[in-house]
């Protein structure tokens, strides 16, 4: 309630003014004390009708993704406010009273549409079945660079991101910084010089001091550079480059996901494209597209593999999490969970960016004298930090680390369980319910 | 042959040679254009001795040389799909709806304006002519700021179409070349008829230029008609795509691209919807005009011109059921799943919504009606039984939006028995809801009947047999209805849908067999009072309002129903959307934005209005003598 007063009077602020300003300029201008009266009361009324429309607009306004069947209320508070205003101002009685009733009626309609059972349909199928066996080097290497950039060409475009996330760690062009993980340019020559690494304990595993000795029990460690590769993407925390492991593990546990398990869920196939852009974009002949997969098979499990992307019933979506899922899932597709601690989020752990307990300093944030940004209010601020991450960078943390595609890859309904769910984490306080 | 005949012959004439004139250069360039790009396609490709590549059909199965590039696979990115910080489909669909409000509104106006101006035309009664005049040129006059309008959102909807969805806009006009351009002459011509028939109304108020300016109204409609037409061809495109092949490459057949499975069922529906909507804003205009009157002239003025458009607008509803199964029929014949997906899948509580607003409108009409009897000296006795009908009413629109399972909490799951109500979940079933509305139409027929005779008593000699026949008519009538949707409950389901035929047939033969068997006795009848045009409450003008808002609310609701029908194709099995957005919104989302255009929709209509009250131009004392309650109304003036 607090913050929809606040809202309104941020957004208002101009006209109530200008209202008040009539209000006085009427009380010593006019001086029939029956007129001046009249007039004075008049505004007054103004001003609260005002008042409550722009209280009504930014309860619409920020309702307007959500589920919240209280929305209509909205409608119904201007509906109010027009009768009142038509009682007071009778030359636009008429007019007034009109529209007031249709903000009724409307209330009426969206409230029963609201009420109804709320279905969402989902996203389409996957396009096409891809013959992958089949493809050049070249096309291979095209899919490749459509799943890990979103599409052909745009491997050197700042935030361009497919359905593999990624650019969300690395970079991928020799000089770009890539503060999460490693720079892959150059990697297919890189792969030799790792196994060769002592720490990587080239054919024996158990001397690995990492968190994970081997993708599975049995698989072994990799014998040339497209085997590592291959690893590396089933179990990155075999092997940790130096720099690159979770905050306070001392590069024993590497913050990187299984790219064959959700979220990411690629399949062999779909890793070997992967893999053959990294050869291909570095004009170096790429293995056979049979010898990739078996790379793969060598640290995938038959039972962990996962379908190829036509026989599933949907998928193929470039959004991360369309909404639908519960808010902890939504963290995890999106990635926050290894950058951020989220308390109530299970393994939200990250440090690479600020623990986000929002529901307490949000509202700080706002008020630092360095904020430059836009919002008004603790959602308005969570919600311009994940689409406008650079709008206010808390420190110590450095600026341009946090992608600037979430406003893009999260849809408005994931969006919004984001910032309700930030918005009452609170420091101290148990974390909300999922 | 005399000289008023002659006059009536001469104008036909002269209309006819308009008409033609005007569409002559549509017809002469059709051919060509579904031919011309055909052939030289073909020379130009054997000239350079290549294979002329061939391509079928995906609606029509013909075959055709390919002159058009495949449908683009889109990704979503900048290219494809650029966007502001929101989502580029809402602004799509406010752009649309707006435009569709407005476009649909200018549209049905000058039908209404070329019907009344007609019947002032026909009509012997001078006065009564005059008035009819005068309305048609209030009607003209209120579309005339809202046409400008239209152009601009016109203007709007072709920027937000190339600016967020560049790529899918690109290749729908690629497909359409050919008529674009005549579509942006037909609109010139639409604005010049209509600037002419609009400015010169006082010029050719008299005698044989009278005729022709009638004439220019049916030239205006024609237009209007066609161009809508074209507009639709799009939308029908896009459901059900044709005369281009399965990689959407567009043969050559112009023809087979305007005229898909959709289009004519389209074409109908719309005509009848935007008659009901333009009548509804019509009636809203004149209940604002009414409620702000400071005479009584003006109130008269005013309450008759709701009337008029509440009657023609209801008189367009009544029928636009029937048009709304026919596109349906057509929509199951031409994918059956498209007709699952409206009626029994994703879309299904969205016509939930629609049953709901359906039981408003008829609701609201008859309300109207109610108050409407106030006004003559006479209906008192019809005034007692009222509360019969409401029952009827009521009842009927009960069982009509009664859920078949309904939103519960497990807890009230639990309490329940199960997901239906023992008693309510008998109501949910097709049977009962046939039953309902057609008791709901029914009664509406009844209550116009009563209106129409509300001041009257019949002189004929057959008098009391002919109110004795009424009375059983509709008396049997309703024991039919609710006796089928009784007995629905004991048959096969796939029985009982045979079922709603005679219901159906119940229910129009009231309103066919009534209202003409009331329309012969009352001709000649007695009056026992004037009706006192003005004095009808203020709460009947909010009556008009709901159906206004209501008519548009369900305008944007059906048009969103058609829209989303699609799922994740911007043209049906042909082009994909890879945008974001490829899934469908809530109900609850899509009530709130159909409410957010209706209401901006109506806020800059009533803007427009009050623009238009202050720009009024005196109205001529000559034309003010008519008016409705200065003197006493001939009784067939309603």
């Amino acid at each position: 309630m607090g913050n929809l007063i606040t809202e309104a009077f941020s957004m208002g602020w101009m006209a109530l003014a200008i209202l008040a300003g009539l209000m006085v300029y009427f009380q010593m201008s006019i001086s029939d004390p029956v007129a001046k009266k009249r007039a004075v009361f008049k505004t007054f009324i103004g001003i609260i009708a005002a008042f409550l429309t722009f209280a009504a607009i930014a309860n619409y306004s920020n309702n307007f993704y959500g589920e919240n069947r209280l929305l209509p209320m909205s409608l119904v508070m201007i509906t109010v406010t027009t009768f009142v205003m038509a009682l007071y101002f009778t030359n636009l009685s008429a007019l007034l009273r009109i529209g007031g009733f249709m903000f009724f009626v409307a209330a009426f309609l969206s409230g029963y549409g609201n009420w109804l059972p709320q279905v969402e349909g989902g996203f389409p199928p996957v396009e096409e079945k891809k013959t992958w066996d089949s493809m050049t080097p070249q096309q291979l290497a095209d899919e490749g660079e459509k799943i890990i950039f979103g599409g052909v060409g745009k491997n050197k475009e700042q935030g361009a991101i497919g359905k593999g996330q990624c650019p969300l760690c690395h970079a991928f062009h020799a000089g770009m910084l890539g503060e999460r993980a490693p720079n892959l340019a150059g990697l297919p020559g890189r792969g030799k010089e790792r196994i060769e690494d002592p720490k990587y304990s080239k054919g024996d595993p158990s001397k690995r001091d990492y968190e994970v000795k081997e993708a599975f029990p049995g698989s072994g460690t990799a014998e040339n550079a497209q085997e590592y590769i291959a690893e590396s993407h089933a179990c990155p925390s075999c092997y940790v480059v130096a720099g690159y492991g979770v905050k306070g593990t001392n590069d024993k546990q590497s913050p990187m996901p299984s790219i064959h398990k959700p979220p990411i869920s690629l399949s062999l196939p779909e890793l070997a494209a992967v893999d053959t852009w990294m050869y291909v974009r570095e004009g170096i002949d790429a293995p056979s597209f049979e010898e990739l997969v078996k790379s793969y098979e060598k640290f995938i499990p038959e039972a962990d593999r996962p379908k190829q992307a036509d026989e599933k019933p949907a998928g193929a979506t470039s959004l991360m999490a369309d909404g639908s899922e519960p808010v902890d899932q939504i963290f995890a597709k999106a990635q926050c969970v290894a950058c951020h601690t989220i308390p109530g989020i299970p393994g939200a752990m990250g440090t690479i960016g600020p623990k986000l307990e929002e529901g307490t300093t949000a509202s700080q944030r706002i008020k630092d004298p360095t904020y430059k940004g836009t919002a008004k209010s603790a959602t308005e601020y969570i919600m311009e930090s994940i689409v406008d991450p650079s709008a206010f960078v808390v420190k110590p943390f450095p600026d341009n680390t946090m992608p600037k595609v979430f406003g893009q890859k999260l849809s408005a309904g994931a969006l919004k369980k984001i910032v309700d769910y930030l918005s009452q984490v609170k420091t101290g306080a148990p974390p909300p319910k999922i | 042959m005399g000289p008023l005949t002659s006059k009536r012959v001469f104008s036909v004439v002269a209309l006819c040679m308009m008409v033609g004139l005007l569409l002559l250069p549509v017809v002469v360039a059709l051919p060509s254009l579904a031919n011309g790009e055909e052939v030289s396609a073909g020379d130009a490709a054997k000239k350079d001795g290549e294979k002329v590549e061939k391509g079928r059909d995906v609606y029509y199965k013909t075959e055709g040389i390919v002159v058009g590039a495949p449908a683009p696979v889109t990704t979503d990115g900048p290219k494809d799909y650029p966007r502001y910080n929101f989502e580029s489909r809402v602004l799509l669909w406010f752009a649309n709806q707006q435009h569709l409000y407005y476009g649909s509104f200018v549209l049905a106006v000058p039908i209404f304006c070329m019907i009344i101006e007609f019947m002032g035309v026909v009509t012997k009664d001078k006065a009564l002519a005059k008035r009819y005049d005068q309305l048609a040129y209030d009607f003209i006059k209120i579309s005339l700021t809202a046409y400008s309008l239209t152009a601009i959102l016109g203007g709007i909807l072709i920027f937000t179409f190339l600016t967020l969805y560049p790529a899918f806009f690109s290749y729908l006009s690629g497909i359409f070349r050919p008529v674009m351009h005549i579509y942006a002459l037909m609109f010139v011509a639409e604005s010049g008829t209509l600037y002419i028939y609009y400015y010169g109304w006082d010029k050719m108020r008299e005698g044989f230029l009278k005729w022709i300016h009638l004439s220019m109204s049916v030239i205006l409609n024609i237009i209007g008609t066609l161009l809508m037409f074209l507009a639709n061809s799009w939308i029908g495109f896009m459901m059900s795509p044709a005369g281009v092949d399965e990689q959407g490459r567009y043969l050559g057949n112009i023809w087979h691209v305007i005229h898909t499975a959709l289009w004519n069922p389209l074409n109908l529906h719309r005509i009848l919807g935007n008659m009901a909507f333009g009548g509804g804003v019509v009636a809203a205009y004149a209940a604002y005009k009414f409620l702000a009157a400071k005479t009584d002239e003006d109130r008269a003025h005013y309450d008759w011109m709701g009337y008029i458009a509440m009657a023609l607008g209801v008189a367009f509803l009544i029928p636009l059921p029937f048009a709304g199964y026919w596109l349906m029929r057509e929509v199951y014949a031409y994918r059956q799943q498209m007709g699952i997906t409206l009626m029994g899948g994703l879309l299904a509580w969205l016509f939930i919504i629609q049953a709901t607003m359906i039981g408003i409108l008829f609701l609201s009409t008859n309300y109207y009606l109610w108050q409407a009897m106030g006004r003559m000296r006479g209906a008192e006795k019809y005034q007692r039984y009222i509360k019969y009908l409401v029952f009827l009413l009521a009842s009927g629109f009960i069982v009509f939006i009664t859920p078949h399972t309904m939103v519960m909490t497990p807890a009230e799951l639990k309490a329940m028995g199960g997901q239906q109500h023992p008693v309510l979940g008998n109501y949910g079933v097709m049977s009962a809801k046939n039953g309902g509305i057609n008791v709901i139409i029914t009664t509406t027929v009844l209550s116009f009947v009563w209106y129409m005779r509300g001041n009257k008593v019949s002189t004929v000699s057959w008098a009391k047999f002919g109110n004795i026949f009424m009375g059983v008519f509709f008396f049997f009538a309703y024991i039919n209805i609710i006796f089928l949707a009784i007995y629905g409950y004991y048959i096969p389901a796939n029985v009982r849908v045979g079922l709603s035929v005679p219901q159906v047939a119940t229910t129009l033969s009231c309103l066919f067999f009534m209202f003409a068997l009331n329309s012969f006795m009352m001709k000649g009848a007695k009056q026992m009072g004037a009706i006192e045009w003005g004095k009808i409450s203020a709460r009947s003008q909010y009556a008009l309002i709901m159906l206004a808002t209501a008519f548009t609310w369900m305008m944007g609701l059906m048009g969103y129903i058609r829209s989303s029908v699609r799922l994740f194709w911007h043209v049906n099995e042909i082009m994909r959307d890879n945008s974001p957005w490829a899934y469908t919104h809530t109900v609850g989302f899509a009530a709130n934005m159909i409410s957010f255009n209706v209401l901006f929709f109506w806020i800059t209509i009533l803007f427009v209005f009050w623009l238009g009250s202050l720009a009024a131009k005196k109205v001529p004392v000559e034309a003010k003598a008519g008016i409705p309650g200065s003197v006493p109304q001939p009784a067939t003036s309603h």
